[in-house]
């Protein structure tokens, strides 16, 4: 069982570094290539195996749609500690850090935070925010925002009728658009890298 | 005559073509917001206007003018280095979006597309025009960038409604109004019509697109060829050239030319650009399987004459160890002391797949399965970490100047400002925006 599921583990490796390298899933006589398997019967119930383990999926033409075989980064599931894991069959569903991160691929920018009026909320100087401009603002969500002429990110807040940003940070004060708010995109992560 | 319909159908097929609205200068705004409503001009690294934003079109400043025309007669342009990666950015979430909308989506141009929409209404429960206003929504609210739209029939009919109204327009063509879209258009404004054919048509007393339209097929297969026949159909309003998925995987040739500021009269430099863009053609040329039979080299001076020849290779390569005698030959023909040179490209051409390359009897296998090891194993360290990691000896002069000396502002914001964990070769594929906050 050990020895068939470290094969198995390993395949799946191969086949998940094709995709990375190549951005697509490989051919049936590329992933014999690749394992090293040598007939296509094999390929066959291999592809089969992981379709029921749910890694790759296969669309109506039968071409392979990689699931979770697409994503590097493994989420840690609960460890019961003394208890032999069943390997391939209790692998959680993964996904790679940029599905965590972005919803809306071609909607997505980066912006670099350069003041401290939304520091009680985690977001620092020098802290990389994601911008979404896909998404419809609602209350209570973080925004980039052109108020008058100037720019800033704050909460975005309905307060009855009137539409409110709320730094947060004591230094700053709320702001109440007079004439015209314009809202660029809503934050949706904070980056802070360290090293 | 003119007055009639050209067909009464109207929407036997549906093509919209999509052309983004001063694509360079509209990006450098989406991502400075300050920008916008203010003239802005790409292109300074290379002293040519790139592209200019509609403020600044407005002021007179047009395509391809030198930098220094643009300081008389727009003071306030301001004036950037050109940042294609973001540009790229921009061009490839562009034709993400048009997927959205169709499967058939052919990318043309960087800032380009055509879309084939025939039978989507029902789908989007509403008209072509409805589908175009959609996707010209979606453009302008997720990447902050106007796109203009036309559609017809055909893609030569489409090309015309989107050049119809600039920026941010709808054009649409159903087949009962082509005639009077063709009305007016001068022969030479046809996609695909050039200045030569203009001039014959008008010498045959075709001078608007209508009167050329609406001339029997008799006539039309007398005096042109083929293209040109084709061209005719589609203004007839049947479609004859397809809309293509597949990205340009088939090339007549692959070119590469840079320009570099201050220009130099440095034999080894301008000989080590000429290497480097020797190098990127292979590059290209490799990654899409080919193998080239002939190269093109050119120098240009600055006072913009240049000079060039073509050479014939023994036998089809894209590896630039083989070129390089070739290379050095014609740069020794063609180049000339004291002369100041401001830029340098290579052409790549008779491309053929590599696969089917005929090997003669002269030609020294070994080393040339050797060459392909070594060139693969090149773009593999290139695919891990970034162009040029390894690179020929005679390209590295190039790197004792910066491309563009001069001010720091010749490069754009994007290389200057790298985040953490980036690296010179290598960056996010996210744009990122330059706002205070």
């Amino acid at each position: 069982m050990k020895a068939s599921s470290d094969k198995l583990r390993k395949r799946i490796d191969y086949i998940s570094s094709f995709y990375r390298n190549n951005s697509r899933m490989p051919t049936f006589s590329e992933i014999a290539n690749i394992t090293g398997l040598r007939s296509k019967n094999a390929v066959f119930k291999l592809v089969n195996r992981l379709e029921s383990l749910n890694y790759i999926a296969r669309d109506t033409q039968g071409r392979l749609i990689p699931v979770s075989i697409a994503n590097p980064v493994k989420m840690l599931g609960t460890v019961e500690a003394g208890f032999p894991s069943p390997a391939e069959e209790e692998l959680a569903d993964t996904i790679s850090l940029d599905r965590l991160l972005i919803q809306n691929p071609s909607a997505t920018f980066m912006l670099k935070v350069s003041g401290d009026s939304m520091s009680d909320a985690g977001i620092l100087p020098g802290d990389m925010v994601i911008v979404d401009k896909g998404q419809v603002p609602k209350s209570g969500d973080i925004v980039i925002a052109e108020v008058d002429g100037q720019w800033t990110m704050k909460y975005l807040k309905k307060r009855g009728e009137g539409i409110m940003l709320i730094p947060a940070n004591h230094k700053y004060k709320p702001i109440k658009p007079q004439n015209e708010l314009k809202i660029a995109g809503v934050v949706t992560a904070v980056i802070r890298k360290y090293k | 005559m003119n007055e009639q319909p050209i067909t009464i159908q109207s929407w036997p097929s549906a093509i919209l073509h999509l052309d983004a609205d001063a694509f360079f200068a509209s990006c450098e705004q989406a991502v400075n917001p300050e920008l916008k409503g203010k003239p802005v001009v790409t292109g300074k690294e290379r002293g040519i206007v790139a592209a200019a934003s509609y403020e600044a079109k407005a002021r007179g400043v047009k395509r391809g003018m030198r930098i220094f025309e643009v300081k008389k007669v727009c003071p306030d342009a301001i004036i950037l280095p050109s940042d294609y990666e973001t540009y790229s950015l921009f061009s490839v979430r562009m034709f993400e979006i048009l997927r959205r909308f169709s499967p058939d989506v052919e990318e043309y141009s960087i800032d380009e597309a055509f879309i084939d929409i025939t039978g989507l209404r029902r789908l989007y429960h509403g008209s072509y025009e409805k589908i175009a206003h959609a996707i010209q929504e979606t453009i302008e609210k997720e990447l902050d960038i106007t796109v203009s739209i036309g559609g017809s029939l055909s893609k030569v009919l489409s090309k015309i409604g989107s050049k119809h109204k600039k920026p941010r327009g709808i054009t649409l063509i159903p087949g009962r109004d082509i005639h009077l879209y063709l009305k007016d258009l001068p022969v030479g404004n046809i996609w695909g019509i050039g200045p030569n054919t203009a001039a014959l048509l008008q010498k045959l007393g075709i001078n608007t697109a209508i009167e050329f339209a609406k001339k029997d097929e008799d006539f039309i297969k007398r005096y042109l060829s083929k293209p040109y026949i084709e061209i005719w159909h589609e203004l007839n309003g049947r479609s004859i050239y397809p809309v293509t998925r597949e990205i340009k995987s088939s090339y007549q040739s692959i070119s590469k030319a840079k320009t570099f500021t201050p220009p130099s009269k440095d034999e080894t430099f301008i000989y080590a650009q000429l290497s480097k863009n020797l190098e990127n053609a292979c590059i290209k040329t490799r990654r899409h399987n080919l193998a080239a039979s002939r190269l093109i080299i050119f120098l240009r001076m600055q006072d913009f004459s240049h000079s060039g020849i073509e050479i014939k290779l023994n036998s089809p390569t894209s590896y630039p160890s083989t070129l390089f005698n070739a290379l050095k030959e014609g740069f020794k023909q063609i180049y000339r002391h004291e002369k100041l040179y401001r830029q340098t490209g290579v052409v790549l051409a008779g491309l053929m797949p590599e696969d089917k390359v005929q090997r003669t009897l002269f030609d020294d296998n070994v080393k040339i399965e050797k060459m392909s090891k070594i060139y693969s194993a090149v773009d593999s360290l290139s695919k891990k970490f970034g162009k040029h990691t390894v690179q020929h000896g005679c390209s590295l002069p190039t790197k004792s100047q910066s491309q563009h000396e001069g001010e720091r502002g010749d490069v754009p914001q994007r290389k200057l400002n790298i985040l953490k964990g980036e690296n010179n070769r290598q960056r996010l594929g996210l744009p990122v925006l330059n706002i205070r906050i």
